[in-house]
């Protein structure tokens, strides 16, 4: 763009900042409509048991309006498989599972009446281990699952392949294989999940006050479920206090609220409490990754072979497709010639994940730079050195058919490792604190992923007869700021100021369509959407203006609120307007436009050009561990990141600076304990997110690479800065102890272990 | 979570609030961080809570110098203990144990009482008054105080020695032996993170240093490793008579082994009973390092 911006680029503070800091928002926990009843869930006592449910005690509770069980309801199943009945009958195959619920006229009397609900377990042992789901003579674990793999437990397969593998591996000098543990963790949204669903009966429409990410999917998901007409189903999101990818599933909580309110036909609200927040809100993808990977003698990466298997819980969610953005950092991160990817997603006993920022990517990258580490250790090569001769490069077509129009990959690399200088403080004479350094970089859709029909975005844009601009926009706001960056764009353009914007993207009944909020995609994807629009509606204002101002010229620029002709002569955007709407041949100032990326549908082998874009990340991180303790405190984390462009400089580094919080808890202290499905740790005391007291010193170094898709070239940012960190810092406290990691989160007890391990191999050799 | 709240405004009305529901259920309440927790998960049921929060009596909640002790008021706050200079400098352990107490907003309410009350084996202020060797000031309901030293107060897992119409009025600390003494004192807590952290493992320490290097007296305590907070005799014992400076490794690990010897941690969520001795083992090292 040779234009010189105005706003975009600048630190436009997030429009709803104030009225989320000082309590105006209205959340989905603030609704209150007249006659609401308040609904609860009733879930199993155990996470795998066979039981029989008797309401009729709680039925008579004063102040109880109904009760449902799964006999009550007829609907179809849910899930990314559909193998997930929203209300369970007589089987409960995971802690969370609903097996009740209640609507009543306070919250307090709904707690009440699930106490009296009388259920008889039969428990039976579960299968809590995907390996061991796999067995031969185990049962099915879910019931409606397609079963067309070849072990009744397997919920998802996926396959990939480029370059001849064995060829590969013959070329190569050195060759890593090693296993990876990854854990649990949870969004841990500020504000609990939350619905308020009201049905009415004279016109059989349900409105939903729902905070899903996705809402025309979710439309659509909550339609099949309760056997209605999408478009009888209107969603309005209210204030939404998190998704982090938490809202990409629709749960059974939603449709169940939906029911209590078609079977009252009064509004109804579900909120979760904290504990069930913990228990019944999903994760990240546990798994255990096998990665063998190979270099050869002059350090170029050779082949890699990655078997995974993912512990899929009871039930499918959108989180069993996480091998589909894993499978690219394998295939496509740094140059690779040969991959062979293996995935499963295997049923157990355990509760389901669900999608996560990142999406399987800092899994992957996790088990990626930890064996490039080791690679680098194996022919002696500096460990800054490999990742730079393998970075990739502008103009390169990855082995799974990913363009790289730009990249900034090698930018990245090279500014982390130079910024990274460790005062390697001197080592205390009794050797107790450790320092160390490690690197890791990411790549990530930078422009959407088309793995929908469409991965497009629909705007309409208006200008009022006095001058101010509604966007309605099909994309929607979950805190990360899109309100703010639309609204930015409009302004730039159009020369109105931000104050008189306004976005409207919370309606179905209202928006156009768009796919949802998830893969970074909302800036780029509703971005170039809203340019479009833009472009249409200047051709109808150039039109008028040329015609007021009896100009021949059609390019006018815009500028405080002015029209402004190459002569210098000018007439008010609001005038303009108004001579549209009020003089012949009196049309709106309205225009609508539908953007689709350019990104392809990937074919059946999962080869294509997935994503309109590509957004690349380093990180070099510091860290010092007390061998005393096996306490890591990271010291420094540098960041480069490929965004394209910098639309908002203080949003962006809000994304960064959060998201790299998010790693560092994942590297460090995040992870559900479960035994036999059961979570030990429902609660802040005890999953341990970390404090404001524990934030390292956060270095950011915004790379612009100008990508020509991209609204003014910039590419998606929101899920890349937690994708590399916990890699960097398992390779960095590697460095400081000389240890080897192969699981997350690397709690002080496990880097004891690993010390005390060490000095045994030492001592037995 | 329903009760009844009873909030006298001195001593007196609290002995005959108590007295009057001695055959009833009833539990104390401070800054309620512990309290609320415990009924959120069961509530007894027609349960009273008298309310300490009310109370005007300021000899309840100050600090007070007399000659032998330094006296702290069962309703100080940990706030107040990481502000209050004598503290700070009189008795350093305790200072920087209510520092690492939960959070600023949850040690603005947090007492001493409470804390020592609930008689958690991770409760911080415990294993700070413990290391300074401090007794208890118990008053009962009617207004007669006795002493018992802080080591038998604490009877169990969240089990103290108090009767059911009797409270906590305060801890007195004894004052360091000598003015000049130089002080090695402080309280190292183990966690994964740094604020809102339970003590996974917890070591308090006060040495006092004469002039000439010589260790004349030690108070050590240990925390969440046993099912009460533990004073470690032996291990104070060893160090008395010793050169700070001079502790050769051997020493060193002998001083540990003696603090460990007070050990028997479980294995919970928060970490394993082998994590808890590896790292009490290391921090007791440190101590002397
Ligand atoms: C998020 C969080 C983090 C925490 N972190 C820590 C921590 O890091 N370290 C730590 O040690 N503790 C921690 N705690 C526990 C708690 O904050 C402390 O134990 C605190 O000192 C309790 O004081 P309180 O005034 O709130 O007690 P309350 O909750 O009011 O009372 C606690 C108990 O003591 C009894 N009681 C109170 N005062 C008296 C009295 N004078 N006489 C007789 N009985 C009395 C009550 O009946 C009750 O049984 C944490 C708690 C929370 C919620």
């Amino acid at each position: 763009m040779s234009k010189k911006l105005k706003i975009i680029g600048t630190p436009v503070p997030k429009h709803d900042a104030k009225m989320r800091t000082t309590g105006e928002a209205i959340y989905g926990h603030d609704i209150k409509l007249p006659n609401m009843l308040y609904g609860a869930i009733l879930r199993t006592q155990h996470p795998h048991a066979e039981f029989i449910i008797d309401v009729s005690e709680a039925k008579k509770l004063p102040g109880v309006v109904c009760i449902i069980t799964a006999d009550d309801v007829d609907t179809n199943h849910i899930g990314y498989k559909r193998d997930h009945p929203i209300l369970k009958k007589n089987e409960a195959n995971c802690t969370r599972d609903e097996i009740a619920a209640v609507a009543a006229e306070t919250k307090e009397i709904a707690q009440e009446a699930l106490k009296l609900i009388k259920v008889k377990y039969k428990v039976k042992k579960g299968l809590y281990n995907p390996h061991d789901a796999l067995k031969k003579n185990v049962p099915q674990i879910n019931k409606f699952s397609s079963g067309k793999f070849e072990n009744k437990n397997i919920a998802e397969k996926f396959f990939y392949e480029h370059g001849n593998l064995e060829q590969e591996k013959k070329n190569s000098v050195a060759i890593v294989k090693r296993k990876f543990t990854l854990p649990r963790m949870t969004h841990a949204c500020m504000a609990t999940s939350n619905i308020t669903a009201h049905y009415t009966k004279t016109n059989g429409k349900l409105l939903l006050y729902s905070s899903t990410q996705v809402p025309f999917l979710y439309q659509r998901d909550m339609a099949h479920a309760l056997k209605m007409n999408p478009s009888d189903i209107r969603i309005i999101q209210p204030i939404i206090g998190g998704g982090f990818g938490s809202k990409l599933d629709m749960h059974p909580f939603e449709p169940i609220c939906a029911l209590l309110s078609i079977k009252t036909g009064k509004p109804v609200q579900i909120l979760y409490s904290r504990e069930e927040e913990f228990i019944a809100s999903p994760t990240r993808q546990p798994m255990e990754i096998e990665l063998t990977a190979g270099v050869d003698k002059n350090g170029n990466f050779t082949f890699r072979e990655i078997e995974i298997i993912k512990d899929n819980g009871a039930y499918t969610s959108w989180g069993a497709t996480t091998p589909f953005v894993i499978m690219q950092a394998f295939s496509s991160l740094y140059k690779i010639k040969a991959c062979r990817f293996n995935a499963l997603a295997v049923y157990t006993n355990n509760v389901f994940a669900g999608s996560f920022r990142g999406y399987g990517n800092p899994q992957a990258t996790f088990a990626l730079e930890r064996v490039i580490d080791l690679l680098a250790d194996e022919i002696g090569m500096d460990k800054a050195e490999i990742r730079l001769r393998n970075a990739n490069t502008k103009g390169e077509i990855t082995g799974q058919g990913l363009h790289y129009d730009t990249c900034g990959h090698k930018e990245c690399l090279q500014t982390v490792i130079k910024k990274l200088k460790v005062e390697k403080k001197k080592v205390e004479k009794n050797n107790r604190f450790k320092r160390g350094i490690g690197y890791a970089s990411m790549l990530h859709v930078g422009g959407g992923a088309k793995i929908y029909r469409s991965d497009g975005c629909g705007t309409t844009l208006k200008i009022d007869p006095y001058g101010f601009c509604t966007i309605i926009t099909g994309s929607n706001e979950i805190g990360q700021g899109s309100e703010t960056v639309l609204a930015m764009i409009a302004a730039e353009e159009l020369g109105i100021e931000l104050s008189k914007i306004k976005v409207i993207n919370t309606d179905t009944d209202v928006k156009p369509w768009d796919v949802g909020v998830h893969a970074s995609r909302t800036s780029f994807v509703a971005g170039n959407s809203l340019l479009g629009a833009i472009n249409i509606l200047k051709e109808k204002l150039n039109n008028k203006a040329a015609k007021l101002l009896n100009e021949k010229t059609k390019s006018f620029t815009y500028e405080n609120g002015n029209i402004i002709s190459p002569s210098n002569q000018q007439i008010a955007l609001d005038k303009v307007v108004r001579e549209m709407h009020f003089t012949e041949p009196n049309e709106l100032a309205i225009a609508s436009y539908f953007y689709e990326p350019s990104s392809k549908f990937q074919d059946k082998d999962f080869k294509g050009n997935v994503s309109g874009t590509y957004a690349f990340a380093s990180q070099s991180i510091s860290v010092e561990v007390d061998t005393y303790t096996g306490n890591v405190q990271v010291l420094d984390i540098h960041v480069a990141q490929d965004v394209g462009k910098v639309l908002n400089p203080l949003l962006l580094d809000g994304q960064i600076h959060g998201g790299i919080l998010q790693g560092v808890g994942y590297a460090l202290t995040e992870e559900l304990i479960f035994k036999d499905g059961e979570l030990l740790n429902p609660n802040f005391h005890n999953y341990k997110m970390l404090t404001a007291a524990d934030v390292p010193n956060i270095h950011f170094y915004p790379v612009e690479t100008n990508d020509k898709q991209g609204p003014y070239g910039a590419k998606g940012v929101g899920e890349a800065p937690l994708i590399p960190t916990a890699a960097a810092i398992a390779n960095a406290v590697c460095n400081a102890l000389d240890i080897e990691i192969v699981e997350l989160p690397i709690t002080p007890e496990r880097v004891l272990k690993a010390i005390a391990e060490k000095k045994n191999n030492k001592k037995n050799k | 979570m329903e009760f009844e709240i009873e909030s006298p405004k001195n001593i007196t009305e609290l002995c005959k609030t108590i007295k009057s529901y001695r055959s009833k259920s009833f539990r104390f309440g401070a800054g309620y961080t512990d309290l609320l927790m415990e009924l959120k998960k069961h509530t007894p049921r027609n349960l009273t809570v008298i309310n300490l929060a009310q109370l005007k009596d300021v000899s309840f909640s100050s600090i007070r110098s007399t000659t032998k002790n330094i006296q702290i008021g069962a309703m100080i706050t940990a706030s107040k203990l990481v502000t209050d200079t004598r503290i700070e400098q009189l008795f350093p352990v305790l200072q920087q144990a209510a520092h690492n107490l939960a959070s600023t907003q949850i040690r603005q309410v947090a007492t001493l009482g409470g804390n020592m009350c609930t008689a958690s084996p991770s409760g911080d202020l415990i294993c700070a008054a413990m290391a300074l060797q401090a007794s208890c000031e118990i008053m009962n309901d009617d207004k007669k105080i006795h002493n018992l030293s802080i080591q038998d107060f604490f009877i169990g897992v969240r089990k103290t020695a108090l009767k059911k119409n009797e409270f906590l009025f305060a801890i007195n600390i004894p004052r360091n032996k000598k003015r000049t003494a130089t002080l090695h004192s402080g309280f190292i807590k183990i966690g994964t993170r740094k604020s809102m952290e339970c003590s996974v493992v917890s070591l308090a320490f006060h040495l006092q240093i004469d002039k000439t290097g010589k260790i004349i007296d030690a108070g050590i305590a240990i925390g969440a490793s046993a099912p009460t907070v533990k004073f470690a005799q032996s291990a104070c014992q060893f160090l008395i008579g010793k050169k700070i400076n001079s502790f050769s490794e051997k020493e060193k690990e002998e001083f540990a082994n003696k603090v460990l010897s007070y050990a028997s941690p479980i294995s919970d969520i928060r970490a394993t009973a082998w994590y808890r001795k590896e790292v009490l083992f290391n921090i007791s090292k440190g101590v002397l390092e």
